[in-house]
């Protein structure tokens, strides 16, 4: 009873700390990006574009069997990178897929999808019927939800966040919306960092346990206080900016280089789509 | 005079909502010069500085850089906010918030490349400043992933890609290990050694004999209560202590307590 009065009182504490170790771990952490792969030495123009790529192919087809191959060498380049395949897998296959086949669910009966029958049931008085186009459909919907994620989460995995934003720039995207952005996610891990200090330093002064009311209230001092410390770092990091020249059109290193190894990848992915975009309905 | 760079005459400033950060500061600078602006925390050091770096502008009173008054709206202007900003760096206390960019790399490359700088010379200077540093393995880490230490040097080298005229330095060892001190002491007088003006906020006072010629002490008052030599500032004792720069000590030698004032090194006996 204790233990469930003790975990009830310091739910908001808990949830927003392990929020925060999310946020560090996938978010944050550039561990994969920093390995020495395959996909990881591609230059990120090149990767950015081959795996739009393959995302508009995975959402083109209409095949299951055409998506697995798609599949297929997503997790081959997951494993040619040095991506740990648990933890990609992990990452990939266990919520949102999950989530996906929720929102199928009705589509497997007949009141939505009519079609020959597979599988009949009787249940409280109701008979369910599950046609054999709403199980294709679920499937094809599912499996094509599921490479389109992994697809996404490879390239996050494999490639550095400011590399990622930078990759923007080819896409037209203002340098200034692009240099906005990366600077959101370089303080990201300040703020993230000092919200948890502040935790620490509040759970020093009362102890591990205080009343949900006074979590409540620590909770929105600790928001007030992190909103005018951002307020102040804003300040402070537009003045470091002035101070090193910049007048409000910011100017950064192009800092990639397509070598023929990139070209010959982003041939290598065309023929791929263009092979299952062209065949990939008939298998 | 034509060595002079900042001449700063009756300056007064307070921060929005807040209490007066100088109340009536008057100092001139020279060419080559190493200064120290010392004083207790809140004493006005930091607005100083960011007042020389043409950050926040007085409310009364002048500054002068480089012969020309430094007024808001004249740095509105892009040429002259560059042609000032190439002579002055300003390495912030707090290092988090001088390297905003994702990267050290991009973090050094920042200044020269909005001087316009071309890029071919930009990664010229970055391995240049990455070696005098010693920060070469550092350049494609994300700057929240390094030590503080490694940070300062980081900042600094973000600084001396653009190589001023005049490096203001806001505490530049505060909190920093003996090793890292060094490296940035040696930096800071290197660069004097070069013909680098030196400006350095701080209230360490075992760094200031190296790091200081002159040095101005700021006062509870927010103005300077002296100038003058590093030696004679350094061997006022009453005067170091009535403005909260050195503290009794207690410690143990051979087992016995051991009190004394906490002074800088060389005069600790």
């Amino acid at each position: 009873m204790n233990k469930l009065l003790h975990k009830r009182r310091d739910f908001i504490e808990r949830s927003l700390l392990s929020a925060l170790a999310f946020l560090k771990d996938a978010t944050l952490s550039e561990e994969c990006a920093n390995r020495k792969g395959f996909l990881q030495s591609q230059d990120p123009r090149f990767k950015t574009i081959s795996f739009l790529a393959f995302l508009v192919t995975a959402v083109s087809l209409k095949s299951a069997v055409s998506i697995g191959t798609l599949y297929g060498l997503c997790l081959l380049l997951a494993v040619f990178s040095r991506i740990p395949l648990k933890h990609f897998l992990t990452r990939t296959l266990l919520f949102i897929p999950l989530f996906s086949l929720c929102i199928v669910l009705p589509a497997l009966f007949s009141i939505v999808t009519p079609g020959e029958p597979v599988w009949t049931f009787h249940v409280l008085g109701i008979n369910g019927i599950i046609t054999r186009p709403g199980v294709d459909g679920a499937i094809l919907f599912v499996v094509r939800i599921a490479t389109s994620v992994s697809l996404v989460v490879l390239l996050s995995l494999t490639t550095r966040h400011s590399e990622l934003l930078k990759v923007l720039r080819i896409f037209g995207v203002p340098q200034l919306f692009v240099l906005t952005l990366s600077m959101c996610y370089r303080y990201l891990y300040l703020f993230a960092t000092m919200v948890e200090n502040i935790f620490t330093a509040v759970k020093s002064r009362v102890g591990v346990v205080s009343h949900h009311r006074h979590g409540q209230k620590v909770v929105a001092w600790n928001i007030a206080n992190t909103w005018n410390r951002t307020t102040h770092i804003s300040e402070e990091v537009y003045l470091a900016m002035l101070s090193r020249g910049y007048t409000g059109e910011p100017r950064h290193l192009s800092a990639f280089h397509a070598t023929p190894k990139e070209w010959f990848w982003l041939l290598c992915a065309v023929i791929i789509c263009a092979g299952l975009l062209y065949k990939g309905d008939t298998l | 005079m034509s060595d002079l760079i900042y001449e700063v005459k009756d300056v007064h400033f307070s921060w929005p909502g807040k209490f007066p950060a100088l109340c009536g500061v008057d100092m001139t600078i020279r060419s080559g010069e190493k200064i120290a602006v010392i004083g207790a925390n809140g004493t006005g050091k930091s607005t100083l500085l960011h007042l020389l770096d043409g950050l926040i502008f007085p409310h009364h009173g002048h500054v002068t850089a480089f012969g020309e008054r430094l007024l808001e709206h004249s740095l509105f202007d892009e040429q002259a906010a560059h042609r000032f900003r190439r002579r002055v760096g300003l390495v912030f206390q707090n290092a988090d918030i001088q390297l905003f960019c994702p990267s050290v790399r991009e973090d050094i490359a920042f200044g020269p490349l909005q001087f316009g700088v071309t890029e071919e010379e930009v990664n010229r200077r970055i391995r240049e400043v990455a070696q005098v540093l010693d920060i070469h393995h550092l350049l494609d880490r994300v700057p929240h992933q390094l030590s503080i230490g490694e940070k300062k040097r980081v900042a600094i080298a973000s600084v001396l890609a653009i190589d001023p005229d005049v490096y203001l330095f806001d505490e530049p060892t505060a909190g920093l290990d003996p090793l890292t001190v060094r490296h940035i002491i040696d930096f800071m007088v290197n660069a004097n050694r070069q013909g680098k003006t030196i400006i350095t906020a701080t209230h360490d006072l075992h760094i200031i004999g190296e790091i200081a010629d002159t040095v101005y002490v700021f006062g509870r008052n927010k103005r300077i209560v002296r100038g003058g030599s590093a030696e004679s500032v350094l061997n006022d004792r009453a005067l170091l202590e009535s403005n909260n720069l050195i503290h009794i000590h207690r410690h143990h030698h051979d087992g016995k307590e051991h009190v004394h004032q906490h002074l800088p090194l060389e005069q600790h006996d």
